[in-house]
C-alpha cells in the first residue's frame, strides 16, 4: 500500500470519480483501448531484419547503377495527418513521402546519417544493449554537428521503420519529473517511490521496461512549467490534494514523460488535468500531451492521452477572477500565429469549450501566465484556485 | 600605257614613288583582285597588285597565273619591280606578325565601317586566309609562299586602297608595295560576278619552318579574335606541295558573354583547357562562367596622351575557372594555372605572340595586380606557350608553384585553369575614327604596361573583385565536394559494418551476391566504387549553369528553336556544310611543314572539328545562359568608374 498522507475528504472527489466513470465508460463503448496498449514493441529480430532490408535495398539500387535513397513519411505536412479523437493524431494511411537521396548534395550528409545511426541500432540491437541520443551524438559529436540532428534522424528511422524509439534500443535522457502517490519497478528491479514532500523523481528512460506500477491517485496533474511544478511541491499540493500524481515535462514535454502519462492513463484510468498557461504555448503543449504532435504521429498510439482535460489556466478565469490588467501580457505578433495555428488544427472542431477559450484570448489579445493568480495571494494556486477546479469540475 | 578597262587576272605593279598617281578616291568597293607581293631581305619591298575583275579560275580554288603579266610588265611607267627574297633577320616582324597587322587594320575598318550603321552590333562575316607553298625555284630548300586575304560579302566597302598602302606601309617598316590600278571608271564597273569582291595576296620565299611558325601565329591570332567575335568566320588553309590542311575559326552558336561595344566573350570551355583526362565523354558543363569586375576608367599618363590617346581608357577585368568545377565534380578541384588575355579596342589582340612584348612586363611580377597569397597559392611565369595546340594561347601565362616537389606537377596537369580577361576599351566622345582607333591600338601595344602602373590601385581593385567572386564559387565547389565526398564514405562504412557484423547468412549472400562479391573485402571496394560512378555527376547545387531548364521563358525557347533549326540545316547540308565548319586534310602526308602531332590517318581526307565545337544540343541551355549573362554584364557593367 502506498504511503497516503490526509488528503481532503472522500467527498472532495465525488466530481472527479464522476468524471472518470465517464472516461471509463467513453473507454468501454470505444472498446478498444485496453490497459497498456498501444503499439507492440518489436522483437530484437524483427528490427534487425527490417534494418538488413533498407540495406538490402540500398545495394540493389547501386548494383543497379542507380542513386539509392530512402522513402521517408512526410511527416511536415498537415495534409498528411489525420485526427482521430479516440487517438489524436495520426499519419494518414496515404501519405506523401519525401526522399532522402544519396545523389543530391542537399540530402547526402542526411542520407549518410541514416545509415550510420542505422548501423548503430543494428549493433545496440545484436548485443541488447541500449544507449541515448545524447550516447549517439557524441559518438561523433563532429560529424552529427548537433543534438537535434540525431534527434530527427532517430525519428526518421523510427516512421521509416515503423517501430517505436524503444524497439530501436534508443532511449532519451528524461527531463520530466514526477511526485505523488505512485511506485513502480524499474526494469533493472530498483523499486522508486514517488511520494515524497518536497522533492521529485525523474521520469525514467526507459518507460517499457516499468513494472509494478501502483497508485491510489484520484488525478493526475501535468503541469507544463517545472517552476509552477516546484511550487506546488513547495506548497505540498500532492499532500493535501492527496492520492494524486503529479507530472511536468519542463514544457514542451519529452518522449518518455508522454509516454510516462500515456502509461499512467493506460494503466490506471485516472482523469488526467493539465495545467498551462492562458497563453498559445502553453495550449500547444496541452495539446501535445493530448493529441501528439505531427513530428511523431507515427507514434501516436503510444503517445497521446486524448482523456486529458484542460483545468488552468482558462483565459475565461482571467476575466472570472478579476486578475487586473497591468498583471497581463500582450500577445505578440507569434503568439497571434500560433493561436491562429492552433485554431486551425483539426482536434479543435471537436473541442467547442477550448476553441470559446482560445476566442477569449484572441479578443482580448492578452495572456497570462499561471503566476498571475500569485496577485491574488501567494499560495492562491495550490489553496484555491486548483481545490475548487477540481471540487467542482471546473475542467473542460 | 593605257590601262585596260576590263581584264582577268593580269598584273601590273607600282612603285612607291608612284603612289601619289593612286586616285584619292580609289575605293575597293567593286569586285576586284588586290595582290601584295613582298619578300624580305636587306631592302624589303612589296608589290601591290590590282586585277579587275576576278579570274574565273579562281572560283575553282586553285591558284593559275595571270595571263596578262607579261603584257603588263613593260609598261615604262609602272616598272614591276621584283625584289631578290631573303628570309628575315630574327629581330624584324615575321611575316604571320605582318600579317596579323594587316588583318587588325581590315577588322578596325570593319568595325569603323560597321560602327556607321549598327552601334555595339557584333561584326559578321567571313574572311579566307589561303597560304599556297611550292618549292622555290630560286633557293633550294625553300618555299615560295602565296598567302591570299579575301573576304566574301561587302565587308571592306569604303576601303580606301592608297591610304590602305600608305598606312600599311608606315605600320610595316619593313614592307613595301607595289601597285597597279585601273581606271576609275573601271573599278565601278566591274561587278560582275559578286562573289568575291575583295582579294590581297603576299608572295615571299620562307623555310619551312618559319612557314610552319608563321602558320601557327596566324591561326592563334585567328582564333584569339573569334573569341570576342563570334559572328566573324575564317578559312584558313595551307597548301604545301599540294597537300591543303583547311581550319574554319568561328565560334557562332556557342555561348557568349556579351561584353557591349560590339564584343561578346565565347564560353566554351574547350577553347581554353583541353578536355581534362578524367572527365568522361559526356561533359556535365561545358562552360566556363565569368564574373565581370567594374569597369574602371585608366589615367592616361601626359607622355602618352601627348602620343594621341586623346580620350578614355576602360579596363574591364573579367575571370572565370576553367573548366567549369562540374566538369569532374568528384575530383577535388584546384587551380593550376592562370591565363591571362588581353584585348584592345574592338576586341583586337594587343599584343603578337612570340616576340619579347612590351604590353605584358608589367605581368612578368605574378602578384603585380592579384594578392595569390589571398588564396593560398604561390604563382610563377610559365613559359609553356606551345602554338601548336587548338587552345587560344594566353597572352600572359602563369602556374602554380608546387611546394610538393614532383608529385603535384602530375597533379597540376589535371587542375583548373583560371582565366583572366582585360578587356582595354577606348572612348574619346566621339565615334571614333578608324585612324583613331589604330594609333590607340599601337599605343596600347606599347605602352599598356606603363599605363596599366600608372593605374596599379585600380586595376588591382577590379581585378581583384572578379577573382574573388570567380574563386568564391570554386571554394564552395570545392566545398560541397569535400561534403559529397564525407558523406559517402560514412555511407559507405555504415553500410559496411551492418553488412560485415551481421549473423544473417541470407542476408549477407544477397548482399555480396548482388555486387557480385566474393567476400566482404571485394563487396567494401566494389560498393565504395559503385556509390562513386553513380554520384560523381551529381552534385554542385551552385553552378549556375543547372538551374537554367526552370528559367526558360518563352521567347528564349522560340530563339532557341531557331537555333536548333539553324543546327539542323548545317547537319543535313552534309559534306558541303561540314566542309565549312571542319578541318579538312588531304594528301599523302598532311604536310612537311607541319610535322607536328597530328591525325596519324592523314592519307585520308579527314574532317576535324574547329572553330564552332559547341554541340547542338547544347543550344537551349546556351541561349539561356547567354540571356543570364547578357543581363549580368548589364547589371555589372553601367558605365565605367572613375
Amino acid at each position: 500500500m502506498a504511503f497516503a498522507p490526509m488528503g481532503p475528504e472522500a467527498s472532495f472527489f465525488e466530481v472527479l470519480d464522476q468524471h472518470r466513470a465517464s472516461l471509463l465508460a467513453t473507454l468501454r463503448r470505444s472498446g478498444g483501448e485496453t490497459a497498456g496498449g498501444g503499439t507492440r514493441l518489436a522483437s530484437s529480430s524483427e528490427v534487425l531484419g527490417s534494418i538488413e532490408s533498407v540495406i538490402q535495398d540500398v545495394i540493389t539500387s547501386v548494383a543497379r547503377n542507380e542513386a539509392p535513397a530512402f522513402t521517408i513519411d512526410n511527416r511536415s505536412s498537415w495534409e498528411n495527418i489525420k485526427f482521430e479523437d479516440s487517438v489524436g493524431l495520426q499519419m494518414a494511411s496515404h501519405c506523401t513521402t519525401r526522399k532522402i537521396k544519396s545523389d543530391s548534395l542537399k540530402s547526402v550528409k542526411k542520407f549518410a546519417l541514416i545509415l550510420k545511426i542505422l548501423s548503430m541500432i543494428y549493433k545496440l540491437v545484436q548485443s541488447n544493449t541500449y544507449a541515448t541520443k545524447r550516447d549517439i551524438y557524441y559518438t561523433d559529436s563532429q560529424l552529427f554537428g548537433n543534438q537535434t540532428v540525431v534527434d530527427n534522424i532517430i525519428n526518421d528511422i523510427s516512421c521509416m521503420l515503423k517501430m517505436p524509439r524503444i524497439s530501436l534500443h534508443i532511449l532519451s535522457t528524461s527531463k520530466g519529473l514526477i511526485a505523488g502517490n505512485l511506485r513502480y519497478l524499474e526494469e533493472d528491479g530498483t523499486r522508486v517511490h514517488c511520494t515524497c514532500g518536497s522533492t521529485a523523481v525523474a521520469v525514467p528512460s526507459n518507460i517499457q521496461g516499468i513494472r509494478n506500477l501502483i497508485t491510489d491517485a484520484k488525478f493526475l496533474l501535468i503541469v507544463e512549467k517545472d517552476a509552477t511544478f516546484q511550487r506546488l511541491l513547495d506548497d505540498s499540493f500532492c499532500n493535501r490534494m492527496s492520492p494524486c500524481i503529479m507530472v511536468t515535462g519542463k514544457g514542451v514535454p519529452d518522449l518518455n514523460t508522454r509516454l510516462l502519462v500515456k502509461k499512467l492513463w493506460d494503466t490506471f484510468h485516472i482523469p488526467v488535468f493539465a495545467l498551462v498557461d492562458a497563453d498559445p504555448h502553453g495550449i500547444e503543449i496541452m495539446c501535445i500531451y493530448k493529441y501528439g504532435s505531427m513530428a511523431m504521429s507515427f507514434e501516436a498510439h503510444n503517445l497521446t492521452v486524448p482523456a486529458i482535460r484542460w483545468l488552468g489556466l482558462l483565459p475565461s478565469d482571467i476575466k472570472r477572477l478579476n486578475i487586473p490588467r497591468d498583471t497581463l501580457i500582450p500577445l505578440t505578433k507569434q503568439d497571434q500565429l500560433k493561436l491562429d495555428s492552433v485554431l486551425k488544427r483539426p482536434y479543435v472542431t471537436c473541442q467547442p469549450f477550448w476553441r470559446r477559450e482560445m476566442e477569449i484570448m484572441a479578443d482580448s489579445k492578452l495572456k497570462a501566465e499561471i503566476q498571475a493568480l500569485t496577485f491574488l495571494s501567494s499560495d492562491y494556486l495550490s489553496r484555491v484556485y486548483l481545490p475548487n477546479k477540481l471540487k467542482f469540475g471546473g475542467w473542460i | 600605257m593605257p590601262l585596260p578597262q576590263a581584264c582577268t587576272g593580269w598584273v601590273t605593279s607600282v612603285s612607291p614613288r608612284d603612289k601619289s598617281k593612286i586616285p584619292n578616291n580609289f575605293s575597293l568597293s567593286k569586285p576586284f583582285l588586290f595582290r601584295i607581293d613582298q619578300e624580305l631581305g636587306p631592302a624589303p619591298d612589296a608589290y601591290l597588285e590590282l586585277t579587275l575583275p576576278l579570274s574565273p579560275s579562281r572560283k575553282t580554288g586553285s591558284w593559275m597565273p595571270c595571263p596578262c603579266l607579261p603584257e603588263l610588265t613593260g609598261s615604262p611607267e609602272l616598272e614591276p619591280r621584283r625584289l631578290e627574297g631573303e628570309e628575315q633577320g630574327g629581330g624584324e616582324a615575321t611575316r604571320g606578325d605582318n600579317m596579323q597587322q594587316i588583318l587588325k587594320y581590315l577588322i578596325i575598318h570593319w568595325k569603323c565601317e560597321t560602327a556607321g550603321t549598327s552601334k555595339g552590333a557584333l561584326l559578321e562575316g567571313q574572311l579566307v586566309i589561303s597560304m599556297e607553298a611550292l618549292n622555290s625555284k630560286h633557293q633550294a630548300n625553300t618555299l615560295h609562299c602565296v598567302t591570299t586575304i579575301a573576304s566574301a560579302g561587302s565587308i571592306y566597302g569604303g576601303l580606301v586602297l592608297k591610304k590602305f598602302l600608305k598606312e600599311i606601309q608606315s605600320l610595316l617598316p619593313g614592307f613595301s608595295a607595289k601597285l597597279n590600278w585601273t581606271s576609275e571608271e573601271a573599278s565601278y564597273s566591274q561587278d560582275i560576278s559578286g562573289v568575291t569582291p575583295f582579294q590581297m595576296i603576299f608572295e615571299v620565299d620562307e623555310k619551312p619552318r618559319t612557314l610552319m611558325t608563321d602558320s601557327l601565329v596566324i591561326k592563334n591570332f585567328l582564333h584569339k579574335i573569334v573569341m570576342v567575335h563570334p559572328k566573324i568566320k575564317f578559312n584558313f588553309s595551307v597548301k604545301v606541295d599540294g597537300v591543303l590542311s583547311m581550319e574554319v575559326f568561328g565560334t557562332k552558336n556557342e555561348p557568349t558573354l556579351n561584353l557591349s561595344n560590339g564584343i561578346a566573350l565565347v564560353i566554351s570551355y574547350q577553347h581554353y583547357v583541353s578536355k581534362p583526362k578524367f572527365a568522361t565523354a559526356e561533359l556535365l558543363c561545358s562552360r566556363i562562367h565569368p564574373v565581370l569586375g567594374h569597369a574602371v576608367m585608366l589615367f592616361i599618363p601626359d607622355d602618352i596622351a601627348g602620343m594621341g590617346l586623346l580620350g578614355e581608357l576602360i579596363l574591364t577585368p573579367a575571370a572565370a575557372l576553367c573548366p567549369c568545377p562540374k566538369v569532374f565534380p568528384n575530383q577535388l578541384n584546384r587551380i593550376s594555372s592562370v591565363s591571362i588575355f588581353l584585348y584592345g579596342p574592338s576586341g583586337l589582340p594587343l599584343i603578337l605572340p612570340g616576340q619579347e612584348q612590351p604590353t605584358t612586363t608589367v605581368f612578368k611580377d605574378t602578384s603585380y595586380f592579384i594578392d595569390w597569397k589571398k588564396y593560398h597559392l604561390c604563382m610563377v611565369p610559365s613559359l609553356d606557350l606551345n602554338l601548336d595546340r587548338d587552345l587560344v594561347l594566353p597572352d600572359v601565362s602563369y602556374q602554380v608553384e608546387s611546394s610538393v616537389g614532383d608529385q603535384s606537377q602530375n597533379m597540376d596537369s589535371q587542375g583548373q585553369t583560371l582565366l583572366l580577361f582585360l578587356f582595354v576599351d577606348f572612348h574619346s566622345g566621339f565615334p571614333v575614327q578608324q585612324p583613331e582607333l589604330w594609333r590607340v591600338h599601337t599605343l596600347l601595344t606599347t605602352h599598356l604596361s606603363a599605363i596599366l602602373m600608372e593605374n596599379h590601385s585600380v586595376v588591382q581593385d577590379s581585378i581583384q573583385v572578379a577573382m574573388d567572386q570567380a574563386l568564391e564559387q570554386h571554394h564552395q565547389a570545392t566545398k560541397d565536394h569535400q561534403k559529397f565526398q564525407a558523406s559517402l564514405s560514412v555511407a559507405v562504412n555504415s553500410i559496411m559494418s551492418i553488412v560485415t557484423g551481421s549473423t544473417s547468412n541470407t542476408f549477407r549472400k544477397i548482399c555480396l551476391q548482388a555486387l557480385q562479391a566474393v567476400d566482404t573485402q571485394e563487396f567494401g571496394t566494389k560498393l565504395h566504387k559503385s556509390f562513386h560512378d553513380i554520384t560523381r555527376h551529381r552534385s554542385l547545387p551552385y553552378c549556375s549553369c543547372e538551374t537554367k531548364q526552370q528559367l526558360l521563358p518563352e521567347e528564349n525557347a522560340e530563339e532557341n528553336t531557331e537555333d536548333e533549326h539553324e543546327n539542323s540545316l548545317e547537319l543535313l547540308a552534309g559534306t558541303s556544310g561540314q566542309v565549312e565548319n571542319k578541318r579538312l586534310r588531304q594528301g599523302m602526308e598532311e604536310t612537311r611543314a607541319f610535322h607536328s602531332a597530328r591525325g596519324p590517318s592523314q592519307s585520308e581526307a579527314s574532317v576535324t572539328p574547329c572553330g564552332s565545337r559547341a554541340s547542338p544540343g547544347g543550344d537551349l541551355e546556351d541561349s539561356l545562359w547567354q540571356r543570364e549573362v547578357s543581363n549580368l554584364s548589364e547589371w555589372l557593367n553601367p558605365g565605367p568608374k572613375p
